[in-house]
């Protein structure tokens, strides 16, 4: 005899509507909803380091950016200096150049200078609208007009002849001006922008 | 589908059964759930907690009529509950029979129950719950019945306390069943068992005599005893001369009684005692089932 004992007969009154559980293969339903919840926040929380990450990262970028621009400013103020330095060498060079032909008239005018006499200021410069013509001025310490004489004939000794001479003769001070024009009709290499000093 | 089932599922209590759904055991419906089984009897109620991870609480015992004990116990069953499950075990106002000739159409334990008439046929009574149990190798039967009235009684007095009823059984009924199956374990007529079966539970004494694979003799009474056992061994002794000289008894207790089996052994000499009794039976009975 065998009695099944897995059985307890219950007496309580009954609900109508009690309905059986669902399916144990739909578990998966609410699982599934969890996991995604699981999955999307952990998906958020990554995408959210990643986004702080992101976002310190473009910081860091502006900012070397902001210094390379900041670098490159002082760089490019700095080449404009060292240009500038070029230039004005450049210019020098040029001047030093441009100066060359002229400079045995000018050491000729210093040597002509007497015992009793002295250059107080001497000016030459090139007329940019006809550049053959030199355009002479210079002070001379002399209370006569020999020394000029001995001046401008050195002057002619170095091929220049002098135009529209002007001549002021007071108080122990001689202001001469002229305009020289090379016999020789050379023009010079480089033409000097800045007179000579 | 409203706002309670979209929760249901995702709490997966949809996939579980029903907490009054009485198909199904009670791990399952209250699974990490504390609950309280409450034993009635005439003059007195007892409990034991549930807690969440299915261990018993020591029992606890008040006396006095039903309904004052249920109210003065109610604050501490409360604590014992989260959501105010109970099991209620009825322990007196019922009848234990041995019947014969019922009703063997297939599933006829479970048809007596919605519709007795057709198992008991001239045997029933209007407003009784049935349950039996069927001898698979005679024509004799094990019938319960109870009083409906007596059981929604009851459950009124549980609701009224605040209480939910998830299930109503008879004790003593739920560990003669117990006894039958755990004695009778094979199948057709090999190895039979004959027995002297003593079922008690909270002051109910059932006795069953079980000769090979006969059930010759039923007694059950309830409110025989409280904390003296004598009773019982007074009702049972006039089993003595009655019984096979060889025939055991088999004793199936709620809770282990003290001197029982020392006075049965006394009322009834020479009679090995196979003794099934456990602290908390019932309840680990009605947990597993």
């Amino acid at each position: 005899m065998q009695i099944a004992s897995k059985q307890i007969d219950d007496f309580k009154t009954e609900r109508k509507d009690i309905t059986p559980p669902l399916p144990v293969i739909l578990r998966l339903v609410p699982l599934l909803l969890y996991c995604s919840i699981i999955i999307a926040v952990v998906l958020g929380a990554i995408f959210f380091l990643q986004l702080q990450l992101a976002i310190k990262k473009r910081e860091g970028h502006r900012i070397e950016t902001e210094n390379i621009a900041i670098e490159t400013q002082k760089t490019q103020s700095e080449r404009a200096a060292l240009e500038a330095e070029i230039k004005k060498a450049t210019d020098i060079e040029a001047w030093v150049a441009g100066s060359r032909p002229i400079q045995p008239l000018l050491v000729e005018i210093a040597r002509s200078m007497g015992a009793r006499s002295s250059l107080i200021d001497l000016r030459i410069e090139r007329d940019p609208d006809a550049p053959a013509q030199l355009k002479l001025a210079m002070k001379i310490g002399t209370d006569t007009t020999k020394q000029l004489d001995t001046t401008l004939d050195r002057i002619t000794s170095q091929d220049y002849r002098t135009f529209s001479p002007q001549q002021n003769l007071g108080r122990g001070e001689l202001d001469y001006r002229a305009t020289l024009v090379s016999r020789q009709q050379r023009t010079p290499d480089v033409v000097p922008e800045t007179p000579a000093p | 589908m409203n706002l309670t089932d979209i929760k249901g599922i995702l709490n997966f209590s949809s996939f579980r059964p029903e907490p009054d759904d009485p198909s199904a055991g009670w791990r399952k419906r209250f699974p990490s759930h504390r609950s309280v089984f409450i034993g009635v009897g005439k003059a007195s109620i007892s409990w034991r907690g549930i807690g969440k991870n299915g261990k018993a609480t020591e029992p606890e015992v008040v006396r006095g009529d039903t309904k004052e004990a249920l109210t003065q116990a109610a604050s501490q069953l409360r604590e014992l509950t989260d959501d105010g499950w109970c099991a209620v075990s009825l322990n007196t106002r019922y009848v234990i029979s041995l019947e014969t000739n019922l009703s063997r159409r297939p599933g006829s334990e479970a048809l007596v129950k919605v519709n007795p008439r057709t198992v008991l046929g001239g045997r029933y009574e209007r407003g009784k719950h049935y349950a039996v149990t069927h001898n698979p190798e005679t024509n004799t039967s094990i019938l319960f019945s109870c009083d409906e009235e007596q059981t929604r009684k009851i459950e009124m007095m549980v609701r009224d306390l605040g209480f939910k009823v998830g299930r109503m059984c008879c004790g003593t009924y739920v560990l003669l069943r117990h006894a039958l199956g755990v004695t009778n374990v094979s199948k057709g007529s090999e190895k039979p068992v004959s027995t002297f079966f003593i079922v008690c539970c909270e002051g109910a004494v059932s006795a069953l005599v079980q000769d090979q694979d006969r059930w010759l003799e039923l007694r059950s009474r309830t409110d025989v005893y409280e904390d003296d056992v004598t009773p019982i061994c007074d009702l049972l002794s006039p089993f003595h001369s009655r019984l096979a000289a060889d025939m055991g008894i088999t004793l199936v207790c709620d809770e282990p009684l003290p001197d029982l089996v020392e006075q049965l052994k006394a009322a009834m000499p020479n009679r090995p005692i196979n003794d099934l009794s456990q602290p908390g039976l019932l309840t680990t009975l009605l947990l597993q089932n």
